[in-house]
């Protein structure tokens, strides 16, 4: 069966891609990424695992915490501009900056708002590929089980 | 879980709304001389928003309301949710409701009250529609929600338009801006904003919605439909009291709305056998009431107005609660099926009857003050010759006093001491503990004993709060007894009326159940909300109705039309440029006939998946199109964006089969007409977009400033994240949406009853009922 060469490939991939999409994130505000293209990759490492091993089971491994990724992206969007009334206004920008070592170390409510995108992107792109996926792939069974049925 | 913990939880439950109950309490000494405290936040300073907060008297006392009773309801409720799974999105609820009253009366900025009133609309729709499952319930939240914020919209209109004119939001520089009252725009304003007052503390004709949200639990019913939320129009109207009462438009429409709202509310509470529905109504006629009291720019009728919140608070709250725990012990909270809880619920029958006499004016309780202080208001004013307002205030106080009266008695009577119910009769299930009573007696034993020691506060609560509403410090003194006065007469009167009411209360129901119910308002609204239906169907079956092809032309030929337009009636064409255009290098010609033969293949293609692949090609393209002029961010988002489509048209074509007829049903042409109409919209549009130049690029901002402002060296991210932080608030919003939408969409019971097929396939068994459901293989 290919399936088993796709969840091979699951194995190995989905944590790399996680990592990668994780990396997106984090230099997103100096170099190519961020939330948005970070979630996209994040959702697609998982869409990998709903393709090779089915979307039930990849809701047994990630447990219930996908689709309210939504609500708490969008929470932490808020936060992010709620905080900002702080500095003056809402939305406006607050960042702590210090150096570990000779590393410059910035962390900012841009930051967090992005990550707000980040998650609102993974929950809204799984809620559509795995309930589609399974869609499909209960149609997919149900289709085997009656040609096995005929045979 | 076991007692004592149950109390300890209710403890601490109680304890947040408490200690802000007594931090309020500590500043009333200094708000009484005369300070006030206030507190402001730049919301978007550009924009002149601001959150502008302000503690004086009229905000205190109602914020004593809101975190004094929001106490006593947070204790109960550890008890009323005992052993729910759900208390805990209960105390959510609860608490974000607790925090946008306090905010609502907090608020010195008429923008800053509005997102607050809307916070409490929105917790009151999710508490009323608490039992999702419960179909009274949920349609009872909706009507509430529709109701109240379509008032709301109309009142921000009202405050937009007083805003404008006076040149800020800020609600004490609204209420000093001299000759407020005689400006052109204040009667619109006024009038807008009278709507969202009205709808939210249900005067008539608005006062349906209240009785449906009974549907809520009962802590919430007590709180919110009672206590506080349904008063935030009430206490809007007092808020702007001081500018605007002297204008006769605004005596005229308070007196007649809150005067036939009391007398409508106060007469048809006896109606009703449901206990929460008939203090809903008595509810309503007090709302009307204080409505009807504002109308007025008198000592006495700021003293009523006060007072009956005060005691309506205090008495009102514990007979919800009091239902709620007969609801809880019984089963029922209907009249009929009840008698006798005097024996099995005592301490609840001791809070009912000290709430009820607090309720029917019976001294020496808080409600016999308020009632002879609503009395000598209309009084007063006769006797210095107000004949309409004074008579006519005084006969319809009374008649709304003496029937609620009626309905008190028949609620006590019926419930707690009559020997046989009408019906079959409910059983005790489980006596309720101390706890569960306590906060109501606590509220109802102020309320009843409230008035004999007013000396002690009144000069510290009421009269801040009076000053507030007047616009003039006052000094009150308060007394219970004033001898043999004509006011005092009349509540005598009241009661032994009311008394012929309680006994006369049979031929009462038996004749309010022969009145038709198209008189109600209610008949009204949902005729409106059908036609909106109706409506909404008959658009979307024109526009949406067909099969995909017709639609999707539709949506297409819509954007040709505006592309057409911005093209042909703007003028876009004039300012192109066309030595701007740059002859492609090799590579890029070589995208671009990548691109061309990938959009041909689509077209031609004979399966699906291969148009689909074909599709990725067209995409992919493109994004090395983004690579080539240096766009990375572009570049990526589009790839990513072009797999999981690719993915997901996969996915969704397992269950769209196509159409056979589609090819042959000759309309072709039609649709290569569409086609490329759009194309070649598209094209132009991009392409004059590109060539023409209008005004300055703001690019050059955006690159500049993006590491000084935004600290950051990746330019679009810091544009998504930062310089245009509200856009993308409004696209991941947009998204949240989509998502939410095919999450309810893609659960649709089709695919439910395919899943339990299998399942029970899988099972090794056959289903129950074998029905045919579409799969996409056979036909």
């Amino acid at each position: 069966m290919t399936e088993i060469y796709l969840r091979l490939v699951d194995l190995i991939l989905t944590p790399i891609i996680m990592l990668i999409a994780i990396m997106l994130f984090l230099r997103g505000h100096d170099l190519p990424g961020g939330g948005f293209i970070a979630g996209l990759v994040f959702a697609s490492a998982i869409e990998l695992t709903i393709l090779a091993r089915g979307a039930e089971a990849t809701r047994a491994r990630y447990g219930p915490w996908l689709v309210p990724l939504v609500g708490v992206g969008l929470s932490a969007a808020v936060t992010a501009g709620l905080i900002g009334i702080y500095g003056g206004g809402f939305f406006r920008s607050m960042w702590i900056e210090f150096y570990l070592g000779a590393e410059k170390v910035k962390f900012g409510t841009p930051q967090l708002f992005d990550l707000g995108v980040m998650l609102v992107v993974i929950g809204m792109a799984i809620t559509y590929l795995s309930r589609l996926s399974e869609t499909a792939e209960l149609a997919i069974r149900e289709n085997q089980r009656e040609e096995g049925g005929q045979s | 879980m076991k007692p004592h913990r149950t109390l300890a939880f209710a403890w601490l439950a109680a304890l947040p709304p408490a200690a802000v109950t007594v931090w309020q309490a500590l500043q009333l000494p200094a708000i009484a001389s005369g300070a006030s405290l206030t507190e402001r936040y730049g919301w978007a300073p550009a924009l002149g928003l601001e959150m502008a907060l302000r503690l004086d008297g009229l905000s205190l006392f109602f914020g004593l309301i809101v975190t004094g009773i929001g106490a006593c309801i947070a204790f109960y409720t550890a008890y009323y949710f005992e052993k729910d799974a759900r208390q805990g999105f209960f105390y959510l609820l609860l608490y974000a409701f607790m925090g946008s009253m306090l905010g609502l009366v907090w608020s010195d900025d008429l923008l800053t009250m509005f997102v607050f009133w809307e916070g409490t609309s929105i917790t009151s729709y999710l508490l009323i529609a608490f039992k999702t499952d419960n179909k009274a319930a949920t349609e009872g939240a909706r009507r509430a929600l529709i109701v109240t914020s379509v008032g709301a919209l109309s009142m921000l209109a009202g405050m937009i338009v007083l805003g404008l004119h006076v040149g800020s939001f800020n609600i004490s520089t609204i209420l000093a801006t001299p000759d407020i009252a005689s400006a052109a725009v204040t009667p619109v304003a006024l009038a807008l904003i009278f709507l969202g007052a009205f709808t939210k503390s249900a005067q008539f004709p608005f006062q349906f919605w209240l009785p449906g949200a009974m549907a809520a639990p009962t802590p919430a019913s007590a709180y919110l439909h009672s206590a506080t939320m349904v008063k935030a129009g009430v206490f809007l109207l007092a808020r702007l009291h001081p500018a605007f009462s002297e204008l006769p438009m605004w005596f005229w429409t308070l007196f007649l709305v809150g005067g036939v709202t009391m007398v409508l509310g106060g007469v048809s509470a006896i109606r009703y056998t449901d206990m929460k529905a008939l203090l809903a109504y008595a509810t309503v006629a007090i709302l009307g009431m204080l409505v009807m009291l504002l109308a007025f720019r008198e000592e006495y009728a700021y003293e009523a107005f006060v007072v009956t919140v005060a005691a309506h608070a205090l008495y009102k709250a514990p007979l919800f609660l009091s239902a709620g725990i007969v609801d809880h012990a019984m089963g029922t909270r209907d009249l009929r099926k009840l008698a006798g809880l005097a024996r099995s619920l005592p301490v609840v029958m001791i809070t009912v009857v000290l709430a009820a006499l607090a309720m029917a004016g019976v001294p020496p309780t808080l409600g016999f003050l308020a009632k002879e202080l609503v009395l000598e208001n209309f009084y007063d004013l006769y006797e210095h010759g107000d004949l309409i307002a004074g008579g006519v205030g005084y006969v319809a106080a009374a008649v709304a006093s003496l029937f609620m009266v009626g309905a008190i008695l028949t609620l006590v009577w019926e419930a707690f001491f009559r020997r046989r119910p009408d019906e079959e009769g409910a059983h005790l299930h489980h006596a309720p503990a101390f706890g569960f009573v306590a906060p109501a007696l606590l509220l109802t034993v102020l309320g009843a004993t409230g008035a004999l020691f007013t000396d002690a506060y009144a000069n510290l609560l009421f009269a801040p709060a009076i000053a507030a509403i007047s616009g003039e410090a006052i000094h009150l003194e308060l007394k219970l007894w004033y001898g043999f006065t004509p006011v005092f007469i009349t509540s005598l009167v009241i009661l032994t009326l009311g008394i012929l009411v309680f006994l006369g209360r049979g031929l009462l129901r038996r004749g309010f159940a022969r009145t038709s119910p198209r008189l109600s308002s209610l008949v009204a609204y949902d005729a409106a909300i059908n036609g909106v239906y109706r409506l909404a169907n008959r658009v979307t079956t024109l526009i949406q109705g067909s099969p995909m092809a017709p639609q999707l032309s539709v949506t297409l030929l819509a954007g040709v039309a505006v592309m057409a337009y911005a093209l042909f009636f703007t003028n876009a064409q004039t300012s192109v440029l066309l030595d701007s255009l740059e002859i492609p290098s090799i590579p890029e010609w070589l995208i671009f006939v990548l691109a061309i033969f990938g959009a041909i293949t689509t077209v031609r293609a004979r399966s699906r998946l291969s148009a689909i692949i074909a599709l990725g090609v067209v995409g992919v393209t493109v994004t090395l199109f983004f690579v080539v002029f240096g766009a990375p961010d572009l570049a990526l988002t589009q790839l990513l964006i072009e797999v999981l489509t690719v993915i997901l048209l996969v996915l969704v074509f397992f269950r769209v089969r196509p159409d056979p007829q589609l090819a042959s049903d000759g309309r072709t042409p039609f649709r290569l007409f569409v086609a490329f109409a759009m194309g070649f919209f598209g094209f132009a549009v991009v392409m004059v977009n590109h060539l023409s130049q209008v005004g300055e690029s703001i690019s050059p901002y955006f690159i500049e400033n993006s590491l000084s402002i935004g600290k950051g060296a990746n330019v679009v991210n810091v544009i998504l994240v930062d310089i245009r932080g509200y856009d993308t608030m409004g696209e991941i919003t947009v998204l949240s949406v989509a998502a939410l939408g095919g999450y309810a969409l893609l659960r649709s019971p089709q695919l439910h009853a395919l899943r339990q097929r299998i399942n029970a396939a899988r099972r090794g068994q056959q289903p129950a009922q074998a029905q045919k459901i579409e799969g996409p293989g056979h036909d």
